[in-house]
């Protein structure tokens, strides 16, 4: 059984050790191995020292951090709403942020405020959604569901208008927000500290998750106290998403597609496949990242069109062999 | 949403040929250094600003040049600038313009003017700067647009130890003004000057010509699809207000409202005037000739000026200015 979850985890580490390494490596200025050594090791070119130290690795560690982050809470969002669609954003979260960010571009608020009404309307949204489906009391998870692609659709349209009617100049940044860019992402550390808060938390949950997956009634005739765990999942993964979306925009598919591609391969374990998601979803993020930088170099592109671009291709692939 | 994303491609399309202003204010950044590494950032901050303070106890270091960029936050050099990463198309040939062509080291995409810009190293779009790519070049100054560039990645840029001006033009006055302070920080004052100098004759000289003229009434066309106009806070306006004309949508309370065709039948310019797609293109102006009842369309004085010469702020835009004056004379 320890082998069973090692294996997987290890590779995945692996590789996920190999995405960050190359983050650092690539860029639009070039660096050889030897160069990036000298660095490593405390040396090297005072002008290598700073792309490395303040540009490459802060934002390959925050790549991976929210790309680890979408991944549990996509994973979390599947298993609570029964839904293989379920995404992170599933339930308005995202639509909540952008319109906080928006807003706070819009007012000519520095970085740091845009990231903050970020999580704000992030949280806002949560509430909301929160409170509206909790109502009258009953509730289940297609309630839950509904209630949230609803208040989706009202941020959507929010932030159609908001669009519609900022000044010209200011749309790029707005557009860049909305499609996910890890440019704005500031420091890693915050968005770091929650993923490894997460999976640690998440372990002990790990077996009623497993049943709470194969439906409420199963669960709670097994014994699992269903309500609480499912708002508990419910707020957890607001919260991860929210800290993913403050950090870098909404960036979408992550945390869609990486949760199904591991269970196409693991198999539906969550003790297995939360860890996972969140070393896979960090490593597909750090690798679209790469490309991001330096596909067009020196133009850069949001990191979302690549996320989808490298996922959907793989995704497919693993759906088609799983037939 | 991804409809709406859509939707607003079509505006960022809009929005890439037509750069212009508007802007956030930002916090004021006070004396910036020299210093290459991030590390060192702090301390050269204080370096420079004690330097700036108590002049004279530290004599190797004097900042010997300060201005104030057209933010008014005191950017200070100790040696004049050997090596400028120019931001913006506008911005790089406010540079050229201001002497110091000859050390623009890298510019960004659509750098086009004057020629020797075109052969210059790039550090992506004005809009999505590669910062990798300005490090690499080791400037000692970069010259940023206030209203196009992202304020986020301005910022990023001075933690990292640069110097960055950001230049912002909202009035023809301040092409000049932020000549001279360009000219300050590259050592070539007199050929700042004289350009600033030639560039207020010759706005001055225009607006003597056409003070008395009588009004003509004008639609400044800058996108067609959706049809987008200036107000009259916008440069351009002020352009137009220099010929004498009068923009007939300069009340609109946006920067750049979009219209739609009825409020322009309904306005009935005298004279229609529009950038374009590209320089020669004048295709927007025949999509009037639908509508035979407008003046403007009736007395065919619909007018094409090159956008490179009227929608960005440098010396250039006294040319487009004279060509819009003559079409406007046409019409009366």
């Amino acid at each position: 059984m320890v082998l069973r979850l090692v294996y997987p985890l290890a590779t995945l580490a692996l590789f996920a050790l190999l995405a960050l390494t190359l983050a650092v490596a690539i860029g639009s200025v070039p660096i050889t191995p030897t160069e990036l050594w000298a660095v490593v090791r405390g040396a090297g070119e005072p002008l290598h020292q700073t792309l490395i130290f303040e540009l490459r690795a802060p934002r390959a560690l925050a790549a991976f951090a929210v790309g680890g982050l979408l991944a549990i809470a996509g994973a979390l969002m599947q298993v609570l709403l029964r839904n293989p669609l379920a995404d992170p954003y599933v339930l308005g979260l995202s639509g909540g942020a952008a319109v906080g960010a928006l807003s706070a571009m819009v007012a000519g608020l520095g970085v740091a405020l845009v990231s903050g009404a970020a999580f704000a309307g992030a949280l806002f949204s949560t509430l909301l959604v929160f409170g509206l489906a909790h109502g009258t009391g009953s509730w289940t998870p297609t309630r839950l569901l509904l209630t949230g692609v609803v208040v989706a659709a009202g941020w959507g349209a929010v932030i159609t208008f908001m669009l519609a009617v900022s000044p010209s100049e200011q749309l790029p940044g707005m557009l860049y927000w909305l499609m996910g860019d890890l440019a704005y992402a500031r420091s890693p550390w915050l968005a770091l500290a929650v993923l490894g808060a997460a999976v640690v938390a998440a372990a002990p949950l790990g077996r009623s998750l497993n049943v709470l997956a194969r439906g409420a009634l199963q669960a709670q005739a097994l014994g699992v106290a269903v309500r609480p765990l499912e708002w508990g999942v419910y707020l957890a993964a607001s919260l991860l998403t929210a800290v993913a979306v403050t950090t870098a925009g909404s960036i979408g598919f992550v945390g869609l597609v990486v949760p199904h591609m591991l269970r196409l391969v693991l198999g539906n374990d969550q003790r297995l496949i939360l860890p996972a998601s969140a070393l896979a979803g960090g490593t597909l993020l750090v690798l679209a990242d790469i490309v991001a930088r330096t596909a067009i170099a020196p133009e850069q592109l949001p990191v979302g069109v690549i996320t989808a671009m490298l996922g959907v291709p793989l995704f497919l692939y693993l759906l088609h062999r799983s037939r | 949403m991804t409809q709406s994303t859509q939707a607003i491609t079509e505006l960022l399309g809009a929005f890439r040929r037509y750069r212009h202003r508007s802007g956030s204010g930002r916090p004021g950044s006070g004396c910036v250094s020299l210093g290459r590494r991030g590390s060192l950032t702090t301390m050269s901050i204080l370096l420079c600003c004690s330097v700036g303070f108590a002049t004279g106890t530290s004599p190797s270091h004097a900042a010997s040049r300060c201005v104030e960029d057209d933010t008014g936050a005191e950017i200070c050099l100790s040696e004049p600038a050997q090596r400028v990463v120019a931001l913006s198309p506008g911005v790089t040939e406010l540079l050229f313009a201001a002497g110091g062509g000859d050390r623009v080291v890298a510019a960004v995409s659509h750098a086009d003017y004057p020629a020797q810009a075109e052969k210059l190293p790039r550090v992506g779009s004005y809009n999505r700067i590669d910062i990798e790519a300005v490090l690499a070049q080791r400037p000692d100054l970069v010259v940023g647009w206030l209203s196009g560039n992202s304020p986020s990645q301005l910022e990023r840029l001075e933690r990292l130890g640069l110097t960055v001006y950001r230049s912002e033009q909202r009035e023809l006055a301040d092409i000049a003004t932020t000549l001279e302070r360009l000219g300050t920080l590259l050592d070539s004052e007199r050929e700042a000057e004289e350009t600033a100098e030639s560039l207020r004759a010759r706005l001055a000289e225009l607006e003597a010509r056409y003070a008395a003229s009588e009004p003509v009434e004008v639609f400044y066309q800058v996108w067609a699809d959706p049809i987008i106009t200036v107000n009259d806070t916008q440069i351009i306006s002020e352009a137009i207000r220099l010929c004498g004309g009068r923009n007939l949508f300069g009340e609109l309370e946006r920067l750049t409202p979009r219209l739609d065709v009825e409020s322009i039948l309904a306005a009935d310019p005298q004279a229609i005037v529009a950038g374009g797609m590209g320089e020669a293109s004048e295709e927007w102006l025949e999509q009037w000739r639908k509508y035979p009842d407008l003046s403007a369309v009736k007395n065919d004085h619909l007018f094409f000026v090159p956008p490179s010469k009227i929608q960005r702020p440098t010396p250039r835009m006294l040319d487009g200015i004279e060509i819009l004056c003559d079409q406007l004379e046409e019409v009366r």
